[in-house]
Formats: structure tokens, C-alpha cells, sequence
């Protein structure tokens, strides 16, 4: 699974242009992460490739996951996983619920609940599954979150400065786990970050003023 | 030394708990006389025709008048009807249309809307849909076998037209409510979560925010079903006649030349209120089950219902605009015969025949409504610093006893959530105890009542997004508390205030029954002349009465907009400076 954008450029409404044109490619189990300063279009290129440019904007190019061109698909069936700073859990469902929501229609409602317990089991978090998300850990919610996402079966991930909200104790436990599970469904992932700590030890980096990806500086 | 002493002592009397309490006496009081009053009434100790003993004679009286069990059926068929439409419309209007290109269209033309009183619209939807009105014109031009009568919707038996029109009129009131919740939810981001686990944006929409909206919007559904419960005025002008719903029913028996038939007008507006009550709980079940109780329907993949929000919307503001268009016509005809599509004859002359009656009746609504709303101002300024008090003196220990106590809010939404004529019965029957010639003072202390739960809620959103900070920075500069609110808060808020200023008019200058019922018919006003005249036959003086009736709210809603609009945003006004803030500057 490859993500593959050729060419992109976005300008604002103003037809100010806020990324010239770039190209790179994101090869599976591989994490890109984009970093620059507030304002500088990080968190506007993932909007373009999850499909939730804003009205005024315009973009230009084009973007191909797994050799299929995404630029016309609706955004649901795109199939491109997102994962914010907040973990935007639906406060009026339970935790197994918040599971169930993400998996596909092919699984029949009598397993929907079993197929969210058995997610949780392998984070070891099934006695949170009656909880409401407003009464579980900052923690458990990003873990949980994550887990959502997977279970829609991506073919992309795209992160968008997930560690953020995330105290120093949790935080690098939580990056770890989040970079090996996108490694081991082999995903490509863009991920938008402020802090080096947040690099993957293996990842490439997109510095503002844009370019083709180099190599992490302290890989 | 005299002034001295007596400035200091005037320092001393304590006048924000004095305005507390006469705020209770103003808003509150009349809850218990018109639930007493109520009460008693209906259980038979009716002491004006000598009726000292408790019995069910009216009950007995009420279910054995013929056409009573039809009368009751039209009432919750309607409440039930329009109540559910609303909702379901409301929500797909939101749903196709949140930030879409259509959306600031939509917002901006809510205001206008819901600045049309009920009575006005209820005329105009008449002209539009009567048998011989303008729709029943178009569908003859169109086609000359067509007969408008054989789908007539105004004065049906089942209360269609009733129906329509109230759900056509609620729309524009539950989106309004909406847009804070869906802001408060979140909408954008959860949408787009929605759609990365494969979800479309229909789907999100129905599947993942309406049950979380559902619950939020529960007050104002209550309202909604409250008043469609209990609906005279509207339904007097487009609702079923033979039997007439509930309200209109115990309306003319409250309005009998024949005292004995109040022991059963009493009996139903008990009924009433039960009904309403029931009606409650109903929502709330509904709702309990829909939102919590079955929530597989939320988790068992991605369908969703088609809907046609975009197209309700159109048909919305396109007959709530038709009808205040038709009655401008109408008010200028001198004649339009059916089936002419245009007027053939125009003239000003009603206009001029009706000026000095209109414009006497205009000057009085307007004192009527303005010294009602000013008051309720007063008690819901007083009443929402209590609650911000009465927050913060949580937080610090004081040894003073106070009186700041937060209210709770069905105790402050009651006069929109119980039907009206059951309230109002009882507080007719207290003010014949009082002294029942001074019209004015009670007609006035009724709107108050009814008007306050609107302000309190115009203001609940500023007062609460008002950042308290503020005021503690202007204390610590040595500013009494006064003295910060005067220049440092009521600036700020001025805009809210003036737009909750123009809605307690306006609900004021659209009450009906407090007016007749308290007034005794001796106080005229632009709504209770256009609801008299809406009944007539002439189509161009009744129009002249239900323009006159929308022009005059939206006289003060402009003018509190202008207001406001030169102080600035309220907005910028009552946002803090965040972080973001700092980092984009």
C-alpha cells in the first residue's frame, strides 16, 4: 500500500498560495511527518487527502493511494484513516460502541459487540467496555481512538499531531505503540507534528519550506 | 451630617436582594395562584357561583358534552403531528445544509421569520390556502376543473392545516435553538471522523449527532409541544371548528354569558394541563428510547434515511415570506374576485379608513410591550447575576446569610412548558380576589410572566460565554460592583440584551389570551383585533390588522440590530483571548 501525491498545490481564498507544488510518496508501514511553523499548511494538506478542503480553498494536483486516484472519490470512501490531538470518542456511546461504529457493514449485528469486546481484549482494556468515554483516562481514550480507526481497515493513516494532549509519562509509551501498530498492518502515515521527540526513530521527515522528504536528522 | 447619614444609609439598603425578591414576586408569583386557581376550579370551589364544596361535577359536565372525545383527538393529534414534523424537518434542513453554501442564507433570514407573530402568519397562511386563495387561484389557472375544496386544509376536521402551519412556523424556532448545540457538538470534526471510518455525511449526520442532539433540544421540543398543545389564537384562524381542539373549546365556554358552564371549562383546562404533562413524559420516553434504550441502530453499520432537507427549507421560508406578501397585497385591494390571480382594483382607501382606530391600538400595544418587556429585562438582568453569584459564592465561603440561590430552570420555563389558558384560568380567578378593575396592571404582569422565559433564554448564552474574568480584573482596580457592571459588563453585553429586549417584545405584543383574559376584552391590542378580524369577512381590513401586527416586532428587532450592530460584534465582545489568538497575531 502506497500513498503517492503528485504535484499538489493549495491556495487560500485570497489566492495566496499556501503550498507550492509538491510531490513524495509514502510507502507502506512507513511514517512521513510533516513539520513547520502554525500556518504554514501541515494540517491543510491532510484535509486535502482525507477529502475536507475547506469551501474557499483551491487545490491542484493530484493524489493516488494504491495506484487508485483519490482527487474525485467521496471523502467516506476513500478509506483513509484520521487520528486528532483530541480523541473525539461519541460521548453518547459506550466504549464498545465507539468500536462497533467503525466496523464494516460486512459484520453481522450479533457480532458487532463481540468483535468490539475481542479490540479491546487485545488492548487489554474490555473492563472499560460499559464505560462512557467521559469516565476513562486521557490515555485510555487515545488507545481507544487509535483502535477505532484500525478497525475501519484504513489503507492510510493520517495523523494530525495525535501526542499532543498527552502528559510526558504517557505520551512516548503511547507514540511507540501507535508507530508499531501502523508498522505492522504495514500503512503508509502522515503525520503532522511540532515536536522532534514525536519523530519515529525510522521515519522520513517534510520540513517547511517544503521539499522532498529527507532522512530524520537524529535517526 | 444629615445627607451624610443619609447617603450612607441608602449605601446600606441592600438593593440587589431587594430586586430578587420582587423578581420572584413578578415572575414567580403568578405560578401559584394560577395552579391554586386551577385546582380548585376544577375540583368544583368555585366561590363566584357559590360552589363551596369539592366535587367533579365539571369533570362529569366536560366528558358528557358531545364531540369532547373528537375535540380531544384533534388537540393530540395535532400537538403530536406537528410536534414530531418539526423535529424530523428541523433536523434534515440541518443536516443538508450546515456550512454549506446555503447555510449563512439560512441563518440570516431566521430572525425575520421568527419575528413573524403566529396570528399574522396564521392569516396569511389562510389567503394562501383557503379555498379561495391564492393557491386555489394558481391551481384553477393552471387547470379549470380544479377545485380547491376537495383537499381543503384551512378549518379541516382533522386540523391539517393546523398542523402544517405550526410545523411550518416551528422549523425556523427549533434551527435557531440548534445552532448552539450543533456548534457545542462539534459537528465539523465529528463529521469528519465520521467520514474516515467510512461513513457518509448523511450518515454522521443521523447516526452519530441526532442522538446526541435529540436530548439537548429537549426544552425547546417541550415548548414546541406546549404550545401547539394549547393554541388558541392560530388555531381560531386555520384550526377545525366542529368540534373546535381543546383550547378553543374551553375558550368559548370561558367566554359564555352562562356563569355554569365554568365549572367545565375549568375541568378542561385541568385536562389540559395533564395532557400537557403527559405529553412530556411522552417526549422524554420517546426520546429516552431512541437516544439510550435501543442504540443498535447507531452501531449496526452505515445506512441512513434519505431526506429532503434543501426542499424543506425552500417550502419553509418560501410560504412563511408568501404569506406576510399576501397580506400586503390584500391590505391594498379594493378588488380581487376569485379566480383573478392578480387584484383588479387597488386602493389605499382601507388604510385611511382604519388609520385612527390602527394607530391608537399600534401606540397601546406598543406601551403594553414595552413596559412588559422593560420590566422582564429588569428581573431576568437581576435574576441571571444571581446565578453568576450565586456560582462564584459557591466557590468562597462567605459568614453573610445570602439570598443568592441558582433557580431551577423548570420553575423558570414553566410558563412555556404548561399550557397557557390552564395558567392563566387560575390568575384570573386570583385577580377577581385582588381587584380586578386594574386591567392594565394585570394584563401588563401577565406578559411579564409569559415573556420572561424567552429573555432568561436569550440571555443564558452571553451571560455564560461572558468572560468573568473581567470583572474580577475591574474589582481589583478598585471599581465597586456597580460600578464594573454599569461600565465594564452591560457594554459589553449590550447587543444581547437589546435583541432579548426585541424578542420579549415581540412575545409580548403576540399574546392573545392574557390580554382577553385578564384584560376582560377591555384592552385592545393589534392581536387580539386581528385574530377578531381574521374571522370576518373582509379579507383587506383583517390584512391591514395582521401586517400592522408583524410590522411592529420588526420595527424593534431592526432597531435593536442597528443598535447593536454599531457597538459591535457580540461575538468579538465576549470571546477571551486564547492561546490561538496570541499565535496568529
Amino acid at each position: 500500500m502506497t500513498l503517492l501525491l503528485n504535484k499538489i498545490a493549495i491556495t487560500d481564498g485570497n489566492h495566496k498560495t499556501l503550498i507550492s507544488p509538491i510531490s513524495f510518496t509514502v510507502a507502506a508501514g512507513e511514517i512521513l511527518s510533516l513539520m513547520g511553523p502554525s500556518g504554514c499548511g501541515k494540517s491543510t494538506l491532510l484535509n486535502v487527502i482525507a477529502g475536507h478542503l475547506p469551501h474557499d480553498f483551491h487545490c491542484s494536483g493530484e493524489i493516488y493511494l494504491n495506484n487508485l486516484l483519490l482527487n474525485n472519490t467521496a471523502v467516506e470512501k476513500r478509506n483513509i484513516g484520521l487520528l486528532f490531538q483530541d480523541d473525539l470518542l461519541f460521548p453518547h456511546l459506550n466504549i464498545w460502541q465507539n468500536l462497533a461504529v467503525a466496523l464494516p457493514n460486512t459484520v453481522k449485528k450479533s457480532q458487532r459487540k463481540m468483535q468490539a469486546m475481542e479490540t479491546l481484549e487485545a488492548i487489554n482494556l474490555s473492563f472499560l467496555a460499559d464505560n462512557s468515554p467521559a469516565k476513562i483516562s486521557g490515555g485510555q481514550r487515545a488507545r481507544i481512538s487509535m483502535m477505532r480507526m484500525l478497525l475501519a481497515q484504513p489503507a492510510a493513516v493520517l495523523l494530525d499531531e495525535p501526542f499532543n494532549k498527552l502528559d510526558k509519562s504517557l505520551r512516548s509509551e503511547f507514540r511507540d505503540w501507535v508507530f508499531q501498530q501502523i508498522q505492522e498492518r504495514k500503512l503508509p502515515a502522515l503525520m503532522v507534528t511540532h515536536d522532534q521527540a514525536d519523530l519515529p526513530d525510522n521515519g522520513a521527515v517534510l520540513q517547511w519550506p517544503w521539499q522532498q522528504p529527507k532522512e530524520q536528522l537524529n535517526a | 451630617m444629615n445627607a451624610f447619614l443619609f447617603l450612607r444609609g441608602l449605601k446600606r439598603i441592600p438593593y440587589f436582594q431587594i430586586g430578587f425578591i420582587l423578581t420572584l414576586g413578578i415572575c414567580f408569583l403568578p405560578l401559584l395562584p394560577g395552579l391554586a386557581g386551577l385546582l380548585l376550579s376544577a375540583l368544583g370551589f368555585i366561590p363566584a357561583l357559590n360552589q363551596y364544596h369539592f366535587s367533579l361535577l365539571g369533570f362529569y359536565q366536560l366528558l358528557s358534552w358531545p364531540g369532547i372525545t373528537q375535540s380531544i383527538l384533534s388537540t393530540l393529534l395535532v400537538t403530536l403531528a406537528s410536534t414530531l414534523l418539526t423535529t424530523l424537518l428541523a433536523f434534515s434542513i440541518v443536516q443538508s445544509c450546515w456550512h454549506s453554501r446555503w447555510w449563512k442564507k439560512i441563518e440570516n433570514l431566521l430572525a425575520p421569520i421568527l419575528a413573524l407573530p403566529h396570528v399574522a402568519f396564521a392569516v396569511g397562511f389562510a389567503f394562501l390556502f383557503s379555498t379561495s386563495g391564492f393557491l386555489a387561484r394558481i391551481a384553477q389557472l393552471l387547470n379549470e376543473s380544479t377545485t380547491f375544496s376537495d383537499w381543503e386544509i384551512i378549518h379541516n376536521q382533522y386540523g391539517l392545516g393546523l398542523i402544517f402551519a405550526l410545523t411550518i412556523k416551528e422549523i425556523p424556532f427549533i434551527i435557531f435553538m440548534s445552532i448552539p448545540i450543533f456548534k457545542q457538538l462539534n459537528v465539523d470534526k465529528t463529521v469528519q471522523i465520521g467520514q474516515s471510518l467510512g461513513y457518509s455525511r448523511d450518515q454522521v449526520w443521523q447516526k452519530i449527532i441526532f442522538p446526541q442532539w435529540l436530548p439537548k433540544i429537549r426544552f425547546s421540543l417541550f415548548a414546541i409541544m406546549a404550545y401547539s398543545l394549547s393554541v388558541v389564537d392560530v388555531s381560531l384562524v386555520i384550526g377545525p371548528t366542529n368540534p373546535p381542539t381543546l383550547p378553543v373549546l374551553l375558550w368559548s365556554w370561558l367566554n359564555d354569558a352562562n356563569l355554569f358552564t365554568l365549572p367545565k371549562a375549568s375541568a378542561g383546562a385541568f385536562l389540559l394541563l395533564l395532557s400537557c404533562i403527559v405529553l412530556v413524559y411522552l417526549i422524554r420516553f420517546l426520546e429516552w428510547l431512541i437516544a439510550k434504550r435501543c442504540q443498535g441502530w447507531q452501531v449496526n453499520g452505515r445506512f441512513a434515511l434519505p431526506t429532503m432537507g434543501k426542499s424543506v427549507i425552500l417550502i419553509t421560508y418560501a410560504i412563511s415570506f408568501a404569506t406576510l406578501l399576501i397580506l400586503f397585497t390584500w391590505s391594498f385591494v379594493q378588488r380581487w374576485s376569485y379566480p383573478d390571480i392578480i387584484p383588479t382594483q387597488w386602493s389605499g382607501r382601507f388604510w385611511l379608513q382604519e388609520w385612527d382606530y390602527l394607530w391608537t391600538i399600534t401606540k397601546n400595544s406598543a406601551l403594553l410591550a414595552i413596559a412588559s418587556a422593560t420590566i422582564a429585562l429588569i428581573c431576568v438582568l437581576i435574576l441571571h447575576e444571581n446565578n453568576a453569584q450565586s456560582k462564584t459564592s459557591n466557590n468562597t465561603k462567605t459568614s453573610k446569610v445570602s439570598l443568592r440561590f441558582p433557580l431551577p430552570a423548570l420553575l423558570i420555563f414553566i410558563p412555556i412548558l404548561a399550557p397557557q389558558i390552564s395558567l392563566l384560568f387560575g390568575m384570573q380567578v386570583a385577580t377577581l380576589y385582588i381587584a380586578s378593575q386594574h386591567y392594565y396592571l394585570w394584563v401588563i404582569w401577565s406578559h411579564i410572566f409569559f415573556a420572561f422565559p424567552y429573555l432568561y433564554l436569550a440571555l443564558d448564552g452571553p451571560w455564560r460565554s461572558y468572560d468573568q474574568r473581567l470583572d474580577k480584573v475591574s474589582l481589583s482596580l478598585g471599581m465597586s460592583p456597580i460600578k464594573v457592571w454599569w461600565k465594564i459588563k452591560m457594554p459589553i453585553l449590550l447587543p444581547a440584551i437589546l435583541f432579548a429586549w426585541a424578542i420579549a417584545i415581540s412575545v409580548s405584543l403576540a399574546q392573545y389570551l392574557p390580554t382577553m383574559m385578564l384584560g376582560a376584552g377591555r384592552i385592545s391590542t393589534l392581536t387580539t383585533e386581528a385574530v377578531a378580524l381574521a374571522s370576518g369577512q373582509d379579507r383587506r381590513i383583517s390584512a391591514i390588522y395582521a401586517l400592522m401586527q408583524s410590522l411592529l416586532p420588526a420595527l424593534f428587532f431592526i432597531l435593536a440590530i442597528i443598535i447593536g450592530r454599531k457597538t459591535g460584534k457580540l461575538e468579538n465582545r465576549t470571546r477571551s483571548c486564547d492561546k490561538n489568538d496570541i499565535i496568529t497575531q
